[in-house]
């Protein structure tokens, strides 16, 4: 069995508004290995939920995939007739959403709706079966009393638990390819804990593949062991987790990791590092260079010449005329 | 030693919860629950805690934008706990609020020179219009803005500049002290860094006191110069921010710091993992609210309610298993 689970190719996926149209994702290539965490950072609005969306085929009007390939085990997902695509979903892929309160049906009990996510993937499985699987599974990501908890509500249920019953319908059906969108962000830290742990075990269990949307870089070196930076729909920095923190060579990622306050005592009350300026609006995007009129190493071929992606070892990879010698951030 | 400009004593506050058919008061939230601290002239106080355990409430009565149930707050002295009419707004002109969400905060039909010369005009400062003017010109340039910004609506701003409007309108009426309620918690790293930087720059500039509402904790080290923890209404530990911060005592406080993610792949360490979620503030558990998550709880933190004592110079904690020996 190969290695490599998820091959996405040269994807672009654009939203004709009123006011226009553009790409949210544009041009973007990655991979994800089993066993393997892939975390996607950047800023709000520069197109890592719209990356998932495209890759579950879940993007709706006024946006469309414009092009691209989505290999899952060498099949491509953008080529299959709609009906494969919803067996594919919620079984091979599943994926775990920001805000659990949106994506849980008020007006069905939680066993409820874990069971039909297994019943519609396993059809042969009795009710009792089908029962008896739910509450593991919810024992499985740490809800106390899964028994009594089966009957209730989702507004019955704390935040941490309502994003505990995402993962367990998440990992209901074994997926291969986990998806998670931010799923920590409204959590409070004690209980983003307590979610991250139970994620990193599952995914150990499962050895499945899993990709981590997330603006904070905390949590991506934390749990990812590759890491894409994306600026204004497209990758402008990939590599392993250690690249990336370690040896950032394109001028965002290093302001990224540069602008977070230091948890060290000796750092305090020093001014922190700022990126200036604002994300462009994807409407009117500066040509070449995405980053230049935020970047302190402009040059003029930066505004005349869009820097192609280009490998600089065996793992990172860089969209930058002029990469940082990345030394440590 | 400066001068203390706020005092907090005892401070309780309760939301009632009706119900039935004559909406009588069924049970009550008790969002904060006999809080005390101070805070000196010039120093940014700040504060921590997992969602809902009453920051924002505190915060609040602080600066009475809402009665507290019981307790003292006094500003400068002066017992404002129930002050009114004349001297409440007098009080506003020293006290302000940042929130955390800069639009919803801000009146999306008034331009951004309307919603700074508002509260001038409220509190009859600058009377003649040039000189008015001239302080919105100040108080816009103050935070990094331009002029030209002036005649725009909130819309046409980005996230990180609505909240530099939010804090020169605060600003604008020259307050002493400001209550920031998550003033970045919304905004993406980099442009939290530059609000940051700005709030720091106006303190010195201005000699604010800021009392910093957050819940991360790297941005709470980063701006504060005391630091206190609150867990389901009441605090927990306070401590000057690099004590708190090395030597951790109370249980919680200690779960929390082991809980950041630390942006550096070679630490991810282990970590406390607690069980079991925050505790609903209409029913705290007996004894230590913090009980049924401690990994160190025993059968008298499940009847005792712990006091904060002291451990050392300026350092407070309220747990019994904390060693006497500190
Ligand atoms: N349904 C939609 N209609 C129009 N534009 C959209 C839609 N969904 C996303 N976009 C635009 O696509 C771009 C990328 O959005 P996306 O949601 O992927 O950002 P993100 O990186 O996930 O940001 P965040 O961190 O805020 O979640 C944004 O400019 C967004 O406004
Ligand atoms: N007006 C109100 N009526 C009833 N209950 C309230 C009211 N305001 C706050 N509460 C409750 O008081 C408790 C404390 O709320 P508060 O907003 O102070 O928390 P917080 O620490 O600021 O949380 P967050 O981090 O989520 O902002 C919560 O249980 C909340 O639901
Ligand atoms: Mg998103
Ligand atoms: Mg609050």
């Amino acid at each position: 069995m190969s290695d490599l689970l998820l091959d996405v190719k040269n994807l672009k996926t654009r939203f004709r508004t009123d006011d226009g149209t553009f790409f949210a994702v544009d041009d973007v290539s990655f991979q994800v290995r089993r066993g393997r965490t892939l975390g996607i950072v950047g800023e709000s609005g520069c197109g890592k939920s719209v990356t998932s969306l495209s890759v579950m085929r879940l993007i709706q009007n006024p946006g469309e995939i414009a092009q691209g390939q989505v290999n899952f085990e060498g099949r491509d997902l953008l080529k299959l007739p709609e009906q494969q695509m919803r067996a594919i979903r919620g079984n091979d892929i599943a994926m775990i959403f920001q805000e659990p309160m949106t994506s849980l049906n008020p007006v069905f009990t939680i066993g409820n709706q874990i069971d039909e996510a297994i019943k519609e993937h396993n059809p042969k499985m009795t009710a009792d079966q089908v029962r008896e699987r739910t509450i593991g599974i919810l024992r499985k990501v740490g809800i106390p009393a899964p028994e009594q908890r089966y009957k209730e509500y989702p507004h019955q249920l704390s935040g941490g638990m309502r994003q505990r019953v995402m993962i367990a319908m998440a990992i209901s059906c074994d997926p291969k390819l986990l998806i998670a969108d931010e799923p920590t962000t409204a959590l409070d830290v004690t209980i983003q804990a307590q979610i991250l742990d139970l994620m990193r075990k599952l995914q150990q269990d499962f050895q499945a593949g899993m990709i981590l949307i997330t603006h904070d870089l905390g949590v991506v070196a934390e749990m990812c062991q590759d890491v894409i930076v994306m600026y204004a729909g497209k990758i402008v920095e990939q590599g392993t987790v250690e690249d990336i923190f370690y040896r950032p060579r394109h001028p965002y990622t290093k302001g990224l990791l540069d602008s977070i306050p230091h948890f060290e005592t000796g750092h305090k009350l020093d001014r922190l590092q700022t990126i200036p300026g604002l994300v462009p609006s994807l409407l009117d995007i500066p040509p070449a260079c995405r980053f230049q009129d935020r970047c302190p190493y402009v040059q003029e071929r930066c505004r005349v010449e869009y820097p192609e992606l280009r490998a600089l070892n065996d793992t990172q990879v860089v969209s930058c005329h002029f990469p940082l010698n990345g030394d440590k951030a | 030693m400066s001068e203390t400009l706020l005092k907090v004593d005892q401070l309780v506050k309760s939301f009632p919860i009706t119900g039935g058919l004559w909406g009588r008061e069924v049970a009550s939230v008790k969002a904060v629950q006999n809080v005390s601290f101070e805070v000196k002239r010039g120093e940014t106080l700040g504060l921590v805690g997992e969602s809902g355990c009453g920051k924002s409430t505190l915060g609040r009565c602080v600066i009475r934008l809402i009665d507290p149930t019981s307790g003292t707050v006094t500003f400068k002295g002066q017992d404002i706990t129930r002050v009114q009419g004349e001297g409440l707004r007098e009080l506003r002109k020293k006290m302000q609020i940042i929130f955390q969400d800069p639009y919803a905060s801000l009146n999306p039909r008034m331009t951004i020179g309307a919603v700074l010369e508002e509260p001038l005009l409220i509190h009859g400062l600058f009377p003649s219009a040039k000189d008015r003017k001239d302080r919105v010109r100040e108080l816009i340039r103050l935070v990094g803005l331009r002029d030209e910004h002036l005649s725009r609506y909130p819309h046409e701003f980005s996230g990180g500049q609505r909240q530099r409007v939010g804090i020169a309108r605060a600003l604008a009426v020259g307050p002493e002290l400001i209550v920031c309620d998550e003033p970045v918690s919304a905004l993406d790293v980099s442009i939290q860094a530059q609000v940051i930087n700005l709030l720091m720059d106006l303190q010195q500039k201005l000699g604010l006191t800021y009392l910093f509402i957050a819940h991360d904790l790297k941005v709470v080290e980063h701006v504060s110069t005391r630091v206190a923890v609150m867990y389901l209404g009441k605090i927990v530990e306070i401590a000057e921010s690099e004590e708190l911060y090395k030597n951790p005592l109370h249980p919680y406080t200690k779960a929390l710091l082991s809980a950041i993610p630390i942006p550096d792949p070679r630490r991810r360490e282990e970590r406390i993992i607690l069980h079991g979620d925050v505790p609903s503030p209409v029913n705290p558990p007996p004894g230590c609210h913090f009980n049924p998550r401690c990994p160190l709880a025993s059968e008298e933190c499940r009847q005792t309610a712990p006091e904060l004592k002291s451990y050392g110079q300026d350092h407070w904690a309220s747990c019994l298993k904390i060693k006497a020996s500190t």
